[in-house]
């Protein structure tokens, strides 16, 4: 468990250390953040094709009202936080990097969905959109990151069942 | 099993604790802000005179004042800058724990909460400091960066970052996480965690 909490607070600290410097911020972040950008315009499209995304900017065409995806709506900080709880636990190498991109599809999935969310709610309501943006949402991001540890957790021990008898 | 019921109950459970703690305003927050209030103004006193509650905004008073769109001492300006802080964006802490909490229904389940919301309340505080030196530096720049005692420009970034975007969600999954130790639930875990970290047993310790 010691071990668990060193890891997890090393792998923690070193990623966000990381995230947060200039050069990884402009070749990594915000290029990956216009991508989720378009992949929630490009959603939205079929439904929906006064929607239009400029970078980072996701904008309706017809009402002018848009939303800007900045750090901390990315989805990073919560993949940060899984890939640090799976590096910090013992498995073998292969299982960790199946988790890591399993892991990181799933957070990132429910985070396009909280994009497109936001983008509908804050045409509807605005107090309504600051109380899913500030407050839900990053709870909700949480409690997928959450899930998605606990079932790394039985997938591994579904992996070698007779374990338990060693 | 017993996972998957904690999980439901949990997201049944996040707009009610939500709701009460919205209800309950200034209550989960004062605190925080008394904490925070104490160590800003004890650790910068040329910078920040008090801090205090407003409905559940912190009003930070300045050391800063300005004249002429330039930022200076408030003695030189004759004025003092104020900052507005919604104490709720480190808070809602507090709701999400109470969900995770009574979703798992532990033993002296409320002296738990009671323990979790002290220590909640120090990271809170902490948080509502990151904010503090994150709205300085835009707002005040370089005659805040010149002060004794202020981290570097990237540091208090680096601290927003963790202690705003990041704890007010895992400061309480971890709390949550500590206290589970002796429960059922604490004990399905554990069979897991076994099973699963026999897994990767041989890898070197």
């Amino acid at each position: 468990m010691t071990r668990f909490l060193l890891l997890f607070c090393g792998v923690l600290g070193g990623l966000f250390a990381i995230e947060m410097l200039k050069p990884v911020q402009e070749a990594v972040i915000q290029p990956f953040t216009g991508i989720l950008a378009t992949i929630s315009t490009a959603l939205i499209l079929p439904f929906d094709d006064t929607v239009i995304a400029q970078g980072r900017i996701l904008r309706d065409a017809t009402t002018g009202f848009a939303v800007s995806i900045e750090a901390g709506c990315n989805g990073v900080e919560a993949a940060i936080v899984l890939i640090a709880g799976i590096v910090a636990f013992p498995a073998t190498i292969q299982n960790k990097v199946i988790a890591i991109v399993a892991g990181f599809f799933f957070v990132q999935a429910l985070n396009i969905v909280r994009i497109i969310s936001l983008f509908y709610l804050g045409q509807w309501n605005y107090a309504v959109f600051e109380w899913f943006h500030l407050y839900l949402w990053p709870v909700l991001i949480m409690l997928d990151v959450l899930i998605v540890f606990a079932i790394y957790l039985q997938w591994l021990g579904k992996q070698h069942p007779k374990a338990e008898a060693v | 099993m017993l996972m998957r019921r904690q999980f439901v109950l949990t997201l049944i459970l996040i707009p009610i604790a939500f709701g009460i703690w919205y209800a309950a305003g200034t209550l989960f927050s004062a605190p925080a802000v008394w904490i925070s209030d104490f160590l800003l103004s004890k650790a910068y006193p040329n910078i920040i005179e008090a801090a205090g509650l407003r409905g559940a905004e912190m009003v930070v008073r300045t050391q800063f004042g300005e004249s002429e769109g330039q930022i200076m001492a408030a003695a030189a300006a004759g004025n003092q800058i104020a900052l507005e802080i919604n104490t709720r964006l480190v808070s809602y802490s507090i709701a999400f724990y109470a969900a995770l909490l009574m979703a798992s229904n532990l033993k002296d389940g409320v002296f738990k909460f009671c323990i979790g919301l002290f220590w909640l309340w120090i990271i809170m505080a902490f948080g509502l400091a990151s904010i503090v030196g994150k709205e300085l530096l835009l707002l005040a720049g370089k005659p805040f960066l010149s002060a004794p005692g202020v981290p570097p420009a990237d540091i208090i970034a680096l601290t927003y970052q963790f202690n705003v975007l990041l704890m007010p969600t895992l400061a309480p999954v971890c709390l949550w996480f500590w206290q589970l130790r002796g429960s059922p639930l604490w004990e399905a875990l554990a069979e897991d965690i076994k099973r699963a970290s026999s897994t990767g047993a041989s890898l070197p310790r």
